[in-house]
């Protein structure tokens, strides 16, 4: 496409051969980047004289987050442990049902197409929907608390967990499949003993992986009413009660911090 | 030809007087070197791995400082320059490594223009942008180690016979008086080596370089080499034409490893 | 004890930690039943669920495809703009953080600061920096641009730092040996190893902004969040179905696209 439109240009080396050298694209990107700052600028109203007039606001705020107010911690342990439980539901599960989707989303497993496809753009879509996004709708359908977050964060590790769970089914090898299937195994027993514990590490680590990450996603889903800590910071931010936000900031990085630990070092023990 | 035969006077190119080198952890790497090569000439460098042959090479260029006597290359005393200097004198000298050495997240045109960059001026230093000039030498470097047509390709697609060639050619760019090569094949198979050092000698012999390389197949170094040194614990033990090298020289050089160094070249798989 | 009875308890240990953390989040799970508050679902919800299906399998095409300030269209093209100026500024703020907390350029106390910094700046949700730059800039897209940028900077400045770690400096040598000064090898020998991965680092945070600047319009940080908020509350669900059809193509085909060019700059 682009060397229709910029044909190669020919050099002639002094010894009289030639070699055809393609334009540079630098030149274009260049362009076109430029062009799309200018557009973002215009689509966003971005003006840096109001982030140096007001810009120190949010440093006044931070400011005002340190130090944290401890009075405020024993409210926090009931949402926290909210938040960590509907993570843990949320994945447990979405891991769970997320094997016999991947299963299905596998082709080399599953040789009807139309099922594979299926399967797939399920798994697209629901990887696509933001966390938040599937909350909100979770919270009109189940009512507003933690349950609404469980399924958003279900559908989340399902999505994610299918979809590299399904490559890593594919990358297996085969051979251990094929030969049960030739002595007379169903192709699922067959998938469960030669397959599964091919993909079972790795399978075990994208979850907590997941997992790890999901801690983050709950904390704000509180937001939208889906139960969990998000609620109270929140509330926190919109009574300019910013010592309270800086408690609960605090005690969400030492959470994630130690969740991550614990979880990074069974990964590590895993692969 | 016999008139040629008169003019062609031998002009020194390379002369070390009394070279030492003494590391600053007093390990000695070099002892009273005396060495004279002339233009065109094709020398190797052996001996063991530690015995000082990369050392020796990489003082011809100042990659390494001697700690006495002198070292006169083109009519340059090496030992005297400073600063800017020792970059405009290395300009003149090509050098080849084991490892490539080269951009791969970019094309070969690319890495072989890096041998202008000394030269180019500051807006061009800044851009990035290359005269049509240097491009066509750039190019005609290419064409002369024979993958002109990989010019727009990028380098990590290229083989590892390849990517030697395009430092090559990145180096005959520089229009260098001597070549220097540090173990130029060692990562290399046997089919590629041959093809970088017919290279090089067809380099030596169209454009009358001076090539001096170490290497450490023994078996090459006298296919293609007019000249050996054999180098054993910083002293030069051996220096003399490839065809006089017998076992007892090679046994002496090697310290009575010779049967090792060639049997675990088989196995390396890197015998030519 | 026969050989064979040996062997069958000589398993890897590998197993054993399978079955642990198996264990752990079985007992974990159990625990989270009691914790979760399953009473909150109401009968109303499944004639809700019902008419979201109906809302995305009918939705309201002309808002979709509507290209004036109120229709899906330009949202979508206003979430692009947010991501993609946030995740230039992002990366330019990156830089800085990112040779600072290289331990290799910087002391160490330096760069341990800094990367405790910046695991918090990572740690602290984006809804909450952007209900914070809501309080500086006020509603709109310009306070989404500031929220992604700083949420930006973590991940970005991390990953840069890894890539200056992993760069191949052999080259350096045969700068050396060609007569360059530092500073041609770093204009010729650095940046053009840098660039292939700096951009396809800033291309694959683009593709995860573009789904954080899609929900930062509920905070009124622009987008298309606040419609799909506002669509949802009045309970116009063909609304609904429009937007997040139109969210959901979007993100695939910048995944798409970010895919095949992060391919295409490291592999060649």
């Amino acid at each position: 496409m682009f060397d229709k439109i910029f044909p190669p240009k020919q050099v002639v080396l002094p010894n009289g051969k030639t070699v055809s050298e393609k334009r540079s694209r630098t030149p274009l990107i260049f362009v076109t980047v430029l062009i799309a700052v200018y557009l973002s600028i215009r689509f966003t109203n971005f003006e840096f004289s109001l982030l140096a007039k007001r810009g120190h606001e949010f440093f006044a705020i931070i400011n005002e987050m340190i130090p944290p107010k401890w009075e405020y911690l024993p409210h926090l342990w009931q949402p926290l442990l909210d938040t960590i439980m509907m993570s843990i539901l949320g994945s447990v599960l979405g891991s769970l049902v997320a094997v016999p989707i991947a299963y299905l989303a596998a082709s080399n497993i599953v040789k009807n197409k139309v099922i594979v496809m299926v399967a797939r753009i399920f798994l697209s879509i629901l990887r696509t929907m933001p966390t938040l996004v599937s909350a909100l709708i979770a919270t009109f359908i189940f009512g507003l608390g933690t349950l609404a977050g469980t399924i958003a964060i279900f559908l989340f590790t399902l999505a994610y967990v299918g979809k590299l769970l399904y490559e890593q089914i594919e990358n297996a090898s085969m051979g251990a499949f094929e030969a049960m299937e030739s002595i007379g195994i169903t192709r699922i027993q067959a998938f469960r003993y030669a397959i599964f514990p091919q993909v079972l590490p790795n399978y075990l680590s994208t979850s907590l992986f997941c997992f790890e990450g999901n801690v983050r996603y709950a904390a704000i889903l509180g937001y939208v009413g889906a139960g969990g800590i998000g609620l109270l910071l929140d509330e926190g931010l919109g009574w300019r009660d910013y010592a309270s936000v800086g408690m609960i900031l605090l005690m969400l990085a030492i959470t994630v911090f130690l969740i991550e630990t614990v979880s990074e070092y069974f990964r590590k023990k895993l692969i | 030809m016999v008139f040629s035969f008169f003019t062609r006077k031998a002009i020194d190119m390379i002369e070390f007087t009394n070279v030492d080198k003494v590391y600053p952890n007093k390990v000695k790497a070099l002892e009273n070197i005396n060495l004279k090569i002339e233009k065109g000439e094709f020398v190797a460098v052996i001996g063991l791995s530690g015995a000082g042959k990369s050392t020796l090479i990489r003082c011809i260029n100042r990659m390494h400082d001697i700690t006495s006597g002198s070292l006169v290359v083109d009519g340059t005393n090496v030992g005297k320059l400073k600063g800017k200097e020792i970059r405009n004198f290395r300009k003149k000298i090509g050098m080849i490594f084991q490892s490539f050495n080269l951009i791969t997240r970019t094309t070969v045109i690319k890495n072989v223009l890096v041998s202008f960059v000394p030269q180019l001026s500051f807006w061009r230093k800044m851009t990035g942008i290359f005269s049509k000039e240097h491009k066509l030498q750039a190019l005609t470097a290419l064409d002369q180690v024979g993958i002109l047509e990989k010019a727009y390709i990028r380098v990590d697609q290229l083989s590892g016979g390849q990517q030697q060639r395009v430092a090559l050619a990145r180096t005959l760019a520089q229009n260098p008086t001597i070549l220097l090569a540090d173990e130029p094949i060692a990562s290399l198979d046997p089919v590629t080596s041959k093809q970088v050092m017919d290279d090089f000698k067809r380099i030596n012999q169209e454009m009358d370089m001076t090539v001096l390389l170490n290497i450490h197949h023994v078996e090459v170094a006298l296919e293609y080499a007019d000249r050996i040194i054999g180098v054993r614990e910083g002293q030069i033990v051996y220096d003399g034409s490839a065809n006089e090298v017998t076992d007892e020289v090679l046994d002496y050089i090697y310290k009575g490893k010779i049967g090792e160094v060639k049997q675990e070249m088989y196995k390396e798989g890197a015998y030519v | 004890m026969n050989a064979i009875e040996k062997q069958l308890y000589a398993k890897p240990s590998k197993n054993s930690y399978i079955y642990v953390i198996s264990a752990v989040l079985l007992g974990l799970m159990i625990w989270s039943l009691f914790v979760i508050d399953f009473g909150s679902m109401e009968e109303s919800g499944w004639a809700i669920a019902k008419n979201i299906l109906l809302g995305i399998v009918t939705p309201d095409l002309d808002f979709l495809l509507d290209f004036t300030t109120q229709g899906v269209m330009y949202l979508l093209v206003e979430t692009i703009a947010i991501a993609f100026l946030g995740t230039i500024l992002g990366a330019m703020l990156a830089i800085p953080f990112a040779f600072l907390s290289a331990s290799n350029v910087v002391p160490k106390p330096v760069a341990f600061i800094t990367r405790l910094l910046l695991i918090f700046i990572r740690t602290v949700p984006s809804l909450v920096y952007g209900l914070m730059f809501v309080r500086v800039a006020g509603q709109g897209p310009f306070t989404g641009v500031l929220t992604i940028a700083l949420i930006s900077i973590g991940m970005l400045a991390k990953l840069f730092v890894d890539a200056i770690e992993d760069l191949d400096t052999s080259i350096f040598e045969s700068m050396t040996s060609i007569g360059c000064t530092t500073f041609e090898k770093i204009r010729f020998g650095i940046v053009p190893q840098l660039i292939a991965i700096f951009l396809s680092i800033g291309i694959y945070r683009f593709d995860m902004n573009l789904r954080e600047a899609s929900i930062l319009g509920l905070v009124g940080a622009g987008g298309i969040g606040a419609p799909l908020i506002f669509a949802m509350n009045a309970y116009r669900w063909n609304e609904v179905g429009s937007i997040l059809i139109g969210l959901v193509i979007l993100i695939l085909i910048v995944e798409l696209w970010s895919n095949y060019m992060r391919n295409k700059l490291v592999r060649g």
